[in-house]
């Protein structure tokens, strides 16, 4: 219903009564977003916590472990995001620039890419069901000689699940923003739940640098 | 609208932050093929992946041209997580008899 008068006018129906301007608006929200992804920072630094307290009990499990994760699907999922942080960065600038076909279709190459991401994933973990590598007690593989094998893989499926469930929400919200994108809700004075999901999604980028050398690439 | 502008960034640059990115991640995947021995292969991994992370939030989540305030809490929240890296290793490193069945 609106977005027909944004070239005419200053639009400021997004602002909301008390936030002096939309700039103060605009800044309170990515505080807020900043301030939870510290939180999100701390969340997985538990895991990464159990992770480091474990590889400096068992160096060697770590070493023979990580045998059993493919490096080759690992490095492409990390362009896989890599790449997708660049659309979302595309998007936030179509926006900026109030070119919102831009936005949309930036956003649509970023969910396509954080597909590629799950499904790529999803063979990963199938496969390693199909071998019998369960995580904790259900774990049955028998080509990894060391007692506490079955504890690296609970380590491996908890970071990359808990990270794999963030890329779903992350696909969620974005979905979420086309739906508003095409009824016009942005515009180059107001975009910030493109710029708070785009903080969010390379947070999510992030976590997946460290994951990858930390998880593929010991040996 | 806003008093002063926010950052717009080119296409231009937004692509070599990316095309940076992929270079480092050849780059991390190319230090294993030569073997870096024990404590520095994963010092150099972490390393890399640190300066992946730092041009991330610097150039993509815009921190370069930011509140100085967002920045600090990024910092802050890396400061706790090494905080409770520390004192966790402090505990599981020393232990004469770490707990049997862990």
């Amino acid at each position: 219903m609106s977005g027909t008068s944004a070239t005419i006018e200053k639009r400021l129906d997004h602002l909301q009564h008390h936030f002096i301007d939309s700039d103060q608006q605009f800044e309170s929200a990515k505080l807020g977003m900043w301030i939870f992804l510290a939180t999100e920072i701390l969340f997985f630094g538990g895991l990464f916590a159990a992770y480091i307290v474990y590889r400096s009990w068992y160096p060697e499990l770590y070493i023979q472990a990580s045998t059993e994760l493919n490096t080759f699907w690992g490095a492409i999922n990390t362009g896989v995001l890599i790449g997708s942080s660049l659309t979302v960065a595309m998007a936030i600038r179509s926006a900026q620039l109030n070119q919102i076909k831009g936005l949309i279709y930036n956003l649509y190459i970023t969910i396509a890419l954080a597909f590629v991401f799950m499904v790529i994933k999803y063979f990963e973990y199938t496969h390693k069901f199909h071998l019998g590598i369960y995580p904790g007690e259900y774990y049955t593989f028998e080509g990894i000689a060391h007692e506490k094998a079955n504890i690296f893989f609970s380590i491996y499926y908890m970071m990359t699940g808990v990270h794999g469930l963030h890329v779903l929400i992350g696909i969620g919200l974005m979905i979420w923003l086309v739906f508003k994108a095409k009824k016009g809700a942005f515009h180059s004075g107001y975009y910030t739940p493109v710029e708070i999901t785009g903080l969010y999604w390379h947070l999510v980028d992030i976590i997946w640098i460290f994951l990858f050398p930390l998880l593929y690439l010991i040996d | 609208m806003s008093a002063h502008e926010h950052h717009i960034s080119s296409a231009k640059f937004l692509w070599g932050v990316g095309i940076a990115l992929f270079i480092l991640t050849v780059l991390t995947v190319a230090v294993t093929w030569i073997q870096i021995p024990e404590p520095w292969n994963v010092v150099v991994a972490i390393a890399i992946a640190v300066v992946k992370a730092t041009v991330v939030a610097a150039f993509f989540m815009n921190l370069f041209w930011d509140s100085k305030f967002n920045t600090m809490i990024l910092i802050m929240s890396a400061l706790f997580f090494m905080l409770l890296i520390g004192i966790t290793l402090l505990d599981t490193l020393y232990r004469i008899d770490p707990v049997p069945s862990f």
